[in-house]
């Protein structure tokens, strides 16, 4: 190794391990104290900066984050502890999932990323020596419901912070009154892009990327295929419409054909038909899990297997393939995207570690937000001092800066999105009579 | 601007008779339980879950296959219509309940039956994993289920003309739909032809939900899902005509399917199916208020 390569190696540890020793520091807002800043920055440049060669460089950086990690949240708990006489003895973080209804599968699973946070976070101590009380709301995947049951969580509940709730029409149904009490929601899974022209600068965080981003991603796989004839068939909703008019903006009059449909109607033969007369080649496909099963299953049927569907991540989960039509479809003729974290991030594999020895198996899609997003809201109470949703939401703000989570750096911009989200392309295989998902690319 | 489409008519005039039958199926024991019992029950609904839920415990959990969950639905249905009949709203007539009385009674009826199957068979979305075959005739796509479907709905119609026409029972049938108690008078038993009215009823809308089911997916709901256009059926054709039903059901068939290619055209969304529907419906009423069923009596209700 010559003596530039070797500082050009030095160079980029000493970046890293300061990234690392920021996150320690985060570990520290716990108290809303630097102290574990301190302890965190050293434990890390100590393991990272004496260590040499690829390996050893790895091993020091896992090392060092782990330990900075754990020395930063302990330290700053300790010094913190005397401190935050405002914060309530209990803290409470309400959550809305879809535990039933067309995504009620996807729900009931993304609901354990945010228990298995607040179970960390009270086993470390809680927020500033305060355990974190969790209270989850079911919405039904109905935007009525859910604001019903946000109104619970925010008038009776007294919840200044509420995770989720996970469709796009139902944070589009909450979120007037959300802004008018000052309550912070950050959904871990709603991408419409209508939420961020809707509600700019306000209360309404999310921790997935919007789908300006994800509606470019599925044009451009359309692209690469080389298709030039495409039809869109979306759910009439601000999930599937933000992605229709994002693949739009991208394809132009590549579009012949564009269905707008609604999932509760569940006899999709004539939208089908229309796709297969219009003889396009591929069809952007945005649906949810049990109008996505009927949905499949009719195109299986009405022969629609031959030509290339590009799904969205709604359909993206082990619960499609509970229709063996829907599957089999899937197999011959969806790709699609789904957003994923960075590659080989040491946070998601801590994180998919601690959701093994919890739940069993590996985390799936949004398990891994919804963590995010739960330890972003205790980090920012922490930070704020007090209960209080205003400080709440400036101080959210702030820590995202320094929050590397599961998923990655989880920096909001002014509008409360992501400022970066990156997708894998999927398909489906079946493999020993069973189905799966596997990745086949990655975007951008 | 439009959609220039190029549009399989035939496809979606079969598509059309595809939603029509189901519609009919759903709707045949509504109008007559309607016109017979002179309230809405909604209750009915739940006669297509049940169905439905029977069948796949037959189909899929017993694995006995189609034909033998066909005829579960037929009878488990059939139960639940007498059982209703019988327990419910037979005693609360005989009470002098009147139209709102049993009408809530109904919904009360509804809500009972679907948290039963809730409990019995999970809130969870159940699907048949059946795979139906499939084949082209010409143009047009064709699956075994939805022939089964169009057929038992042709079946059913044959049958139920030539009991009507051909039969005491029809005519004691139709003399209770149109004069209760001049029919009881004459000696029949309005009561005795009540509850066989609402055993077809409601097997008939077993059938229906367990088609529906194959064709989609089980949910709890799945019976309030069809209960609408069930109603609107009913109301096009006249409460209380079967022969209004049947019209009816395959006019707001084609207007769905039809609906869909114009509305996609004039790139609206394809949610604004029902609403063609029912401005159909709407216009009936209108210019014809007793729906279709006028059209085959001079005057009176004609079953």
């Amino acid at each position: 190794m010559n003596s530039s390569a070797t500082t050009k190696t030095t160079a980029v540890l000493v970046a890293l391990i300061i990234v690392v020793a920021v996150v320690a520091g985060v570990g520290g807002y716990f108290a809303g104290q630097s102290a574990g800043y301190d302890a965190g920055y050293k434990a890390g440049y100590d393991k990272g900066v004496m260590a040499g060669g690829a390996k050893a460089y790895e091993k020091g950086k896992s090392e060092g984050y782990k330990a900075g990690y754990e020395t930063g949240y302990k330290e700053g708990l300790k010094a913190g502890k005397p401190k935050g006489p405002t914060l309530p003895d209990k803290i409470k973080i309400g959550s809305l999932m879809c535990l039933s209804g067309f995504l009620g599968p996807m729900g009931q699973k993304i609901k354990l990323g945010v228990e298995l946070a607040v179970k960390e976070i009270n086993r470390k101590g809680g927020i500033a020596g305060r355990p974190v009380e969790l209270i989850v709301e079911d919405t039904a995947t109905d935007p009525k419901t859910a604001l019903e049951a946000f109104k619970k969580l925010v008038e009776v509940d007294g919840c200044k912070v509420v995770i989720g709730p996970m469709a796009s029409p139902e944070v589009m149904a909450i979120g007037k009154y959300a802004n008018e009490r000052k309550v912070v929601v950050i959904s871990p899974t709603a991408t419409s892009p209508k939420i961020t022209t809707e509600f700019p600068d306000d209360y309404i965080f999310r921790t997935v990327g919007s789908d300006a981003l994800q509606g470019k991603a599925l044009a451009d796989t359309a692209l690469k295929k080389g298709f030039t004839k495409i039809a869109t068939l979306v759910l009439n909703n601000p999930y599937g419409i933000g992605i229709e008019e994002k693949a739009k903006e991208v394809l132009g009059d590549k579009i012949v054909l564009s269905i707008r449909y609604d999932p509760t109607k569940m006899d999709f033969r004539t939208e089908l038909s229309q796709i297969k007369d219009a003889g396009v080649e591929a069809v952007i496909y945005v649906g949810w899990y049990e109008d996505g099963q009927v949905m499949f299953r009719q195109a299986l049927e009405m022969g629609l297997d031959n030509i290339q569907w590009i799904a969205a991540e709604g359909v993206y989960g082990e619960p499609m393939f509970k229709v063996a039509d829907a599957a089999e479809f899937m197999k011959r003729a969806v790709i699609g995207t789904r957003p994923i974290a960075p590659t080989g991030l040491i946070t998601y594999k801590l994180f998919a570690e601690s959701f093994k020895k919890e739940y069993g198996k590996a985390p799936t899609m949004y398990q891994d937000t919804a963590y995010d997003a739960t330890m972003l809201a205790a980090l920012a109470i922490a930070y704020a001092g007090q209960y209080d949703g205003a400080k709440i939401k400036d101080a959210l703000q702030y820590v995202s800066q320094y929050y590397i989570g599961a998923t990655g750096h989880k920096m909001f911009d002014k509008n409360g999105d992501q400022l970066t989200q990156f997708y894998e392309i999927w398909k489906v295989e079946k493999v020993d009579g069973k189905y799966k998902f596997v990745g086949i690319g990655r975007w951008p | 601007m439009l959609f220039l489409v190029v549009v399989n008519w035939l496809q979606v005039l079969f598509n059309s008779a595809v939603t029509g039958s189901l519609y009919l199926l759903a709707a045949v024991g509504l109008t007559l339980t309607y016109g017979l019992t002179r309230f809405p029950n909604f209750a009915h609904a739940e006669f297509m879950a049940l169905g439905a839920y029977a069948g796949y415990t037959i189909a899929e959990q017993l694995k006995l296959g189609f034909p033998y969950s066909f005829i579960a639905a037929f009878i488990s249905s059939a139960a639940l219509g007498a059982a209703s009949y019988l327990l419910v709203f037979r005693p609360l007539t005989h009470r002098g309940a009147t139209i709102i009385h049993l009408m809530v009674a109904s919904i009360g009826l509804d809500f009972f039956v679907r948290h039963l199957i809730k409990q019995v068979w999970g809130g969870e979305q159940l699907s048949f994993r059946m795979v139906w075959p499939y084949f082209d005739v010409g143009p047009v796509r064709i699956t075994g289920l939805w022939v089964a479907l169009i057929l038992s709905a042709i079946v059913m119609v044959g049958v139920m003309h030539i009991v009507l026409t051909r039969t005491r029972l029809g005519k004691a049938i139709r003399a209770s739909a149109n004069n209760p108690d001049l029919a009881m008078a004459s000696g029949v038993d309005v009561e005795k032809i009540a509850l066989v009215v609402w055993i077809v009823g409601a097997a008939l809308a077993g059938v229906g939900g367990l088609f529906r089911a194959a064709d989609t997916r089980l949910v709890p709901l799945i019976g309030w899902e069809i209960l609408l256009p069930a109603f609107a059926v009913v109301i096009l054709g006249g409460i209380g005509s079967f022969y209004g039903a049947l019209i009816a059901a395959y006019v707001i068939g084609l207007a769905e399917n039809f609906g869909v290619v114009f509305l996609v055209m004039f790139k609206l969304s394809t949610d604004y199916k029902f609403a063609i529907a029912f401005l159909i419906l709407i216009l009936t009423l209108i210019l014809k208020p007793s729906g279709f069923g006028r059209l085959f009596g001079e005057g009176g209700k004609v079953v």
